[in-house]
């Protein structure tokens, strides 16, 4: 039966936050101090999407589009102000010590770890909190342990860890009790690219392994794309996409990139599209997406070319400007 | 599926864990039982010239006095190895939103935020009070039976329970307040006031002390059983009142839970 069920239901789901709000200056602190003025500010402005036992989705947004607090709410730190939250079938909000012992949260800004002690100490402490079999402890502790390079920094104390080796030491403590729903929130935030690479693959190897449910935030596109077949979009609290990465270029970006070298040099091509580039050669085109191969066809029939592609625009591009617009629509 | 001992076991653990690992900063214990000695001198010379010009003070001679000063020590350990770290880290863990953590825990989150942190070479003043109060046993003249030993070891039980009501409803106010780091300096200085006798204060700060500031709990009603003023209505009524503080703590803590929303949204 779970196999059908979505592990993760969001419908219509709300969260608003009351802030109080008052002018600058002297005047009006006071006067807010006997009458306070507040606004309803809409974080999640009902959303819904449903992910599968083993789905790996990215959630994509910019600062404050209302993906930490989506994440909150799915872990049952916040109460929804309305709409409907279910993972693996539970209203997380309960917070329900069987459901806890399934999901596990990870912060990549804040730490869990205990500061002073040994890396070691901090899974033992999980131990106790999750109640893991000692058997189970050992072997999944070692699984991570190894998958994660980690060797013998776990007897480090975790101040004296770097920022990627803490991280490291972060999700493997967050995955010993084998969750079965991953709550990734920039996960590889400040990381350099190697480490971010160790993680990325780490997070794929575990959603191999153990066919976990993975939703993850992040700021890197390389994450996203490496990691994430699907891909969330939010903004303003509402979701602007929910499918495919690889056919968000297809909704959001209309023109595609053709780079053509040419061998007769020097010729005008902005009668065929939007000339972008021109690097000796080597000229770089813009052309509405559906004329792309009309374009290509003639440039190839009319010229004598060296070489031509026909790429999608980089996804961060595309992700960068459907922030922009729906910014200044907003 | 109910066990009736599982925070004790969990607590237990998070204890272990801590202890053996300061048990490896051998120079802070020397450190602490030198202040610790320090202290204990300069209360002794204290109570030395108090009671050089008289023989009672309030109604207590210098032996009982003595027994106040070794269960306020005693205390004092507990608050500083125990009840004091937990706290602070409680204020911080709500200020930097990392409280998200304990509430993902599958385990009761005011046992968490109550037992992650003991500083154990702070409990020092631990065995440094129990020996001022043994001495003080000693020379306190009525015999110390069975049942003042058990009388003192509940009240003491009772006290810092009262304490640790005290701090966390404090503390829960950093659900509301974000800064509250002033609370510690706080404390510490009313706690400075129980190295007498609450009985030895006017009306009005006595009542403070005892329900306000449970000082009186903590420290005079521990003493009392020592040295044989303690009587059993006295007893269950501290019990009950703990009771009713516990209550009302848990009852804070929830709402307070419910307040917070994480440092960033």
């Amino acid at each position: 039966m779970a196999q059908r069920e979505p592990d993760i239901h969001v419908a219509d789901l709300r969260k608003t936050f009351r802030v109080p709000e008052r002018e600058g200056g002297l005047r009006a602190a006071l006067r807010s101090l006997a009458h306070r003025e507040y606004r309803d500010v809409d974080a999640v402005a009902g959303i819904s999407f449903d992910i599968a036992p083993g789905e790996v989705v990215g959630f994509l947004g910019p600062n404050g589009a209302g993906k930490t607090t989506t994440l909150k709410m799915l872990s049952g730190l916040l109460h929804p102000t309305s709409g409907a939250v279910a993972v693996l079938g539970r209203a997380p909000a309960r917070r329900e010590p069987s459901f806890l012992r399934q999901i596990t949260l990870v912060m990549g800004n804040r730490n869990q770890l205990q500061w002073d002690l040994p890396v070691l100490d901090s899974f033992e402490m999980n131990r106790a909190i999750y109640r893991i079999p000692p058997e189970e402890f050992r072997r999944t502790r070692d699984e991570l342990v190894d998958l994660l390079d980690f060797g013998d920094l776990v007897r480090t104390p975790v101040r004296n860890l770097s920022l990627g080796e803490r991280m490291k030491a972060e999700i493997a403590g967050a995955l010993l009790h084998r969750p079965r729903v991953l709550f990734l929130d920039e996960p590889t935030i400040g990381l350099d690219v190697t480490m971010q690479k160790r993680i990325r693959t780490f997070i794929a190897e575990y959603n191999r392994r153990h066919e976990a449910t993975v939703l993850l935030t992040s700021h890197y596109m390389a994450d996203i794309a490496a990691l994430c077949r699907r891909v969330v979009v939010i903004h303003h609290g509402e979701i602007l996409y929910d499918g495919q990465l690889s056919a968000l270029g297809d909704q959001f970006e209309a023109v595609k990139t053709i780079s053509v070298t040419l061998g007769d040099g020097g010729t005008d091509l902005s009668v065929y599209g939007e000339v972008t580039a021109r690097d000796g050669a080597t000229v770089t085109l813009k052309v509405p997406r559906a004329d792309a191969s009309r374009v290509a066809a003639t440039l190839l029939r009319d010229h004598v070319v060296s070489d031509l592609t026909i790429e999608d625009t980089p996804v961060e591009d595309v992700i960068e400007r459907v922030f922009a617009r729906e910014a200044t629509r907003a | 599926m109910r066990e009736p001992l599982r925070p004790l076991r969990l607590a237990w653990t998070f204890f272990r864990i801590s202890a053996l690992n300061e048990l490896q900063y051998r120079v802070n214990f020397f450190l602490q039982l030198v202040q610790s000695l320090v202290a204990v001198a300069t209360a002794l010379a204290v109570l030395a010239l108090v009671f050089s010009h008289t023989a009672q003070l309030g109604g207590w001679s210098r032996d009982e006095l003595l027994a106040v000063l070794g269960v306020h020590i005693l205390m004092g350990g507990v608050i500083r190895a125990v009840i004091q770290p937990n706290m602070q880290r409680l204020i911080d863990d709500v200020r930097q939103g990392t409280l998200d953590y304990a509430l993902t825990k599958p385990a009761d989150a005011q046992l968490l935020a109550s037992t992650r942190e003991f500083r154990i070479w702070q409990g020092v003043d631990v065995l440094v009070g129990a020996v001022v109060l043994a001495v003080a046993a000693v020379r306190v003249e009525a015999a110390v039976g069975i049942w003042s030993a058990l009388g003192f070891a509940v009240a003491l039980l009772l006290g810092a329970i009262l304490v640790y009501c005290f701090w966390l409803a404090l503390t829960i106010g950093a659900f509301w307040i974000v800064r509250m780091e002033f609370i510690v300096e706080l404390f510490d200085g009313v706690y400075q006031a129980g190295r007498w006798p609450v009985t030895i204060y006017p009306g009005w700060l006595r009542i403070g002390f005892t329900f306000l500031v449970p000082i009186a709990f903590a420290v005079t009603l521990p003493a009392e059983g020592v040295t044989g003023r303690l009587d059993g209505a006295t007893l269950a009524g501290a019990a009950a009142f703990t009771a009713a503080l516990l209550a009302f703590t848990r009852w804070l803590w929830r709402t307070g839970l419910r307040r917070y929303a994480g440092a960033s949204a």
